[in-house]
């Protein structure tokens, strides 16, 4: 039923949440995980400085450490759990929006399912931080499954 | 009038405003079409190539060249004080400005031979980021991002009041809202800063830095050469030929240290020199480019374009100061020119000659974008010491990518309100406004830059005693001069709005750098040297930084000293 499965992550708390459900639907269909941590251009450009976003378009992320351990360090926690289940599993590392970033590569890497984690934000914070996951499940033709953060506190 | 009540009162001005004498302030329309129409296009620009950064795939190969970068420096540089401020000094103040132009060419020269290079081979991200790594202190990198972040606030104060001069030209006295018509334009004006930085992908910002560039010499060198030749001041050269009027300037305009003294003078200049090397949004444009060699062209060419300006300015305000007393009255005496006419001197020159108003509004339009091509590099600037630096380094260190988006949106808003707060009724003229940033820049981060790369035994504590004393002595002569003309502790000052006239004369506000950098340099050595040394590992990033062995084209000095097992670079 699948075969490759999409998981965005940004490495924090809600992201690993849905690792652990992507790799049990990977290891029942014996489907190939895809770690993808978007570097997110806005961010870069608001923290580290225009110049930056220059080098990162000049695909010099080499040169960025602390950026490089950031994105592999959240793939890496995919991979890792991966692994432990046998699932064979891809690390990517792109650039620029989240969201267009993932539709993009789903698009591009034959995606036929995406697990992401939300953190079930409400209200304003949801208004202001925005959801990475709505603007995907709304723009990709691929099945999503969001995995809230919230679930696992009740 | 209770203090208190003074002291609310001068965060909101009462009605007097700042009206520049001489200036035709009306609405007209061409120039308001020709200015609406190019910050129209910054908007397009900036939107186009944000679509074009959030698609954005990695572009293997493509680096940024010396000129393209060059041309960068000299948008992200000259800024309100370099297009309006730098003539507006030398017109009131004669042979005092030139220190403008001394200091600020000269800065480029010392950032050329000792850190142009050397910042690109430590290879770092923002300037708090240098401070912190090569010291091994949060609390170094806190003081570093919050002097980012002040440094930021001051620096714009002076771009807020030269866009908010410059607009009453263009759409006249307004007076919304209860405030004055300068008030209403800087309101105006930073609200479209702040807008534009929203609005604009980074990637546009910087293609926007080209443009910017292009618009403000061609507006000021096309006005210099028009009213040069209109009026019969020159022909070809007016940069030499404006020697000619010297006689008839006046001694005040001609004549050294009438004005200005000789200290005050020196001590100007010395603070726009170190202050140049200590700038973070200038030095964050050699942590990228590709190797050093790139660094230092860069810096030729962005010190070329540079220079295109500067040798005009003092031709312009010649010129302006000419018009001026032939046709408004006395340039100087009592009352004379005062520094609102001289902060538009070079539209004033303009509009003087009877040039058609497009034309004048096509002067005034090149200091709007020499105003905000800084202020978005200083706002970006500010807003990634904090969102960077403080706070995903130091209170939130699991921060997302997007709260720290939220976190950098957040600063620049607040950096766009105190701007607009305090240069509602700003304490002094541009170029002043301008220079207290760099007394702040040269008093507390050259100093650390400087033997931060030069020096390996800086160690943690000799930085962390330095930076202290460098806000030390910024901040005094601050609150001396400048803070009382916002009606705090007015009480205590004189009439002539300064506390200490003593101080004042020996550390000006305006160029405190020339005591605080050898006082800083003299506290961070001794400290240096009664402390433990920095570790090994510190002394040897400092010596890859100076090392006379080339490095690798996407090499900083952290990975070549991690790279191979060798014996270490040797001292040098």
């Amino acid at each position: 039923m699948y075969d490759n499965i999409l998981i965005p992550t940004d490495g924090s708390e809600a992201a690993q949440n849905a690792v652990a459900q992507a790799v049990d639907l990977a290891e029942k269909y014996d489907a190939t995980v895809h770690a993808l941590y978007v570097v997110d251009v806005d961010a870069t450009n608001l923290t580290l400085g225009t110049e930056q976003v220059d080098r990162i378009r000049q695909g010099r992320i080499g040169e960025m450490p602390e950026v490089k351990a950031e994105a592999d360090d959240a793939t890496g926690y995919v991979a890792d759990a991966a692994a432990a289940r046998g699932v064979s599993v891809e690390e990517h590392v792109t650039a620029g929006s989240p969201s267009r970033a993932i539709r993009n590569f789903v698009e591009d890497n034959d995606i036929d399912l995406v697990v992401m984690g939300s953190h079930g934000r409400s209200g304003l914070s949801r208004v202001v931080l925005g959801s990475v996951a709505e603007k995907v499940l709304r723009r990709t033709r691929v099945p999503v499954l969001v995995v809230d953060l919230h679930d696992e506190d009740e | 009038m209770t203090p208190g009540v003074a002291a609310a009162a001068g965060l909101v001005p009462a009605q007097a405003g700042i009206l520049p004498e001489g200036l035709n302030v009306s609405f007209k329309l061409l120039p308001a079409i020709l200015v609406s129409g190019m910050l129209g296009i910054f908007l397009v620009i900036g939107y186009v190539f944000k679509v074009a950064d959030t698609e954005g795939m990695w572009v293997a190969g493509r680096s940024i060249g010396n000129v393209e970068n060059g041309m960068a420096i000299g948008a992200n540089w000259m800024s309100a004080a370099s297009y309006l401020g730098m003539a507006a000094l030398i017109a009131t103040s004669g042979f005092y400005g030139l220190s403008f132009v001394v200091g600020w060419s000269t800065g480029y020269f010392i950032l050329l031979i000792f850190m142009a290079a050397q910042m690109r081979r430590f290879g770092k991200y923002t300037a708090p980021d240098f401070v912190g790594d090569r010291f091994n202190s949060d609390t170094a990198r806190a003081i570093g991002a919050i002097t980012t972040f002040l440094i930021g606030f001051v620096y714009a104060i002076g771009q807020a009041r030269g866009m908010g001069l410059v607009g009453l030209y263009i759409f006249g006295d307004l007076g919304l809202l209860g405030l004055s018509g300068y008030q209403s334009m800087v309101v105006a004006m930073m609200a479209i800063t702040v807008g534009y930085l929203t609005l604009s992908g980074m990637l546009g910002a910087t293609k926007n830095m080209a443009v910017q560039y292009v618009i403000l010499i061609v507006a000021f060198l096309a006005g210099l050469y028009v009213v040069g030749f209109s009026n019969g001041y020159s022909t070809l050269l007016p940069h030499i030929e404006y020697g000619a009027l010297f006689s008839e300037l006046g001694s005040e305009f001609s004549e050294p240290f009438v004005n200005g003294g000789y200290y005050l003078w020196i001590a100007t200049a010395f603070s726009l020199v170190v202050g140049t090397c200590g700038l973070p949004h200038v030095l964050v444009r050699f942590y990228t480019v590709e190797n050093e060699r790139t660094a230092r062209w860069s810096t030729v060419w962005g010190l070329g374009f540079i220079c295109l300006l500067y040798f005009s300015a003092p031709a312009f305000a010649a010129f302006g100061t000419d018009l001026y007393a032939s046709e408004i009255g006395p340039v100087y005496g009592d009352p004379g020119m005062t520094s609102a006419a001289g902060d538009v001197i070079v539209v004033l020159a303009a509009q003087l000659s009877n040039l058609p108003t497009w034309f004048v509004g096509f002067v005034a339009a090149g200091g709007i974008a020499a105003a905000i091509a800084t202020t978005a590099g200083l706002f970006i600037t500010g807003s990634s010491a904090i969102s960077h630096d403080i706070y995903k380094n130091l209170i939130n260190e699991d921060a997302t990518q997007r709260q720290q988006v939220l976190v950098g949106r957040l600063s620049i808003v607040a950096l766009g309100v105190i701007t607009t707060l305090a240069a509602l009724d700003p304490a002094a003229p541009i170029a002043a406004l301008v220079s207290y940033a760099f007394s702040l820049a040269g008093a507390v981060l050259f100093p650390m830059f400087f033997l931060g790369l030069w020096w390996e035994n800086t160690n943690r504590q000799g930085a962390l005693a330095g930076m202290t004393t460098g806000l030390v002595v910024w901040t005094v002569p601050m609150i001396n001069e400048v803070v009382p003309s916002y009606g705090i502790l007015s009480g205590v000052a004189g009439s002539d709005g300064v506390i200490s006239p003593l101080l004042a004369q020996w550390v000006p506000a305006i160029g405190s750098a020339l005591v605080a950098v050898p006082l800083v340099f003299a506290v961070t050595i001794g400290v240096s040297l009664a402390t433990p040394e920095p570790p090994e590992k510190t002394k040897q990033m400092v010596r890859q930084c100076h090392s006379p062995e080339p490095m690798g084209q996407q090499q900083t000095a952290e990975e070549a000293i991690t790279g191979d097992d060798g014996p270490s670079p040797a001292d040098d």
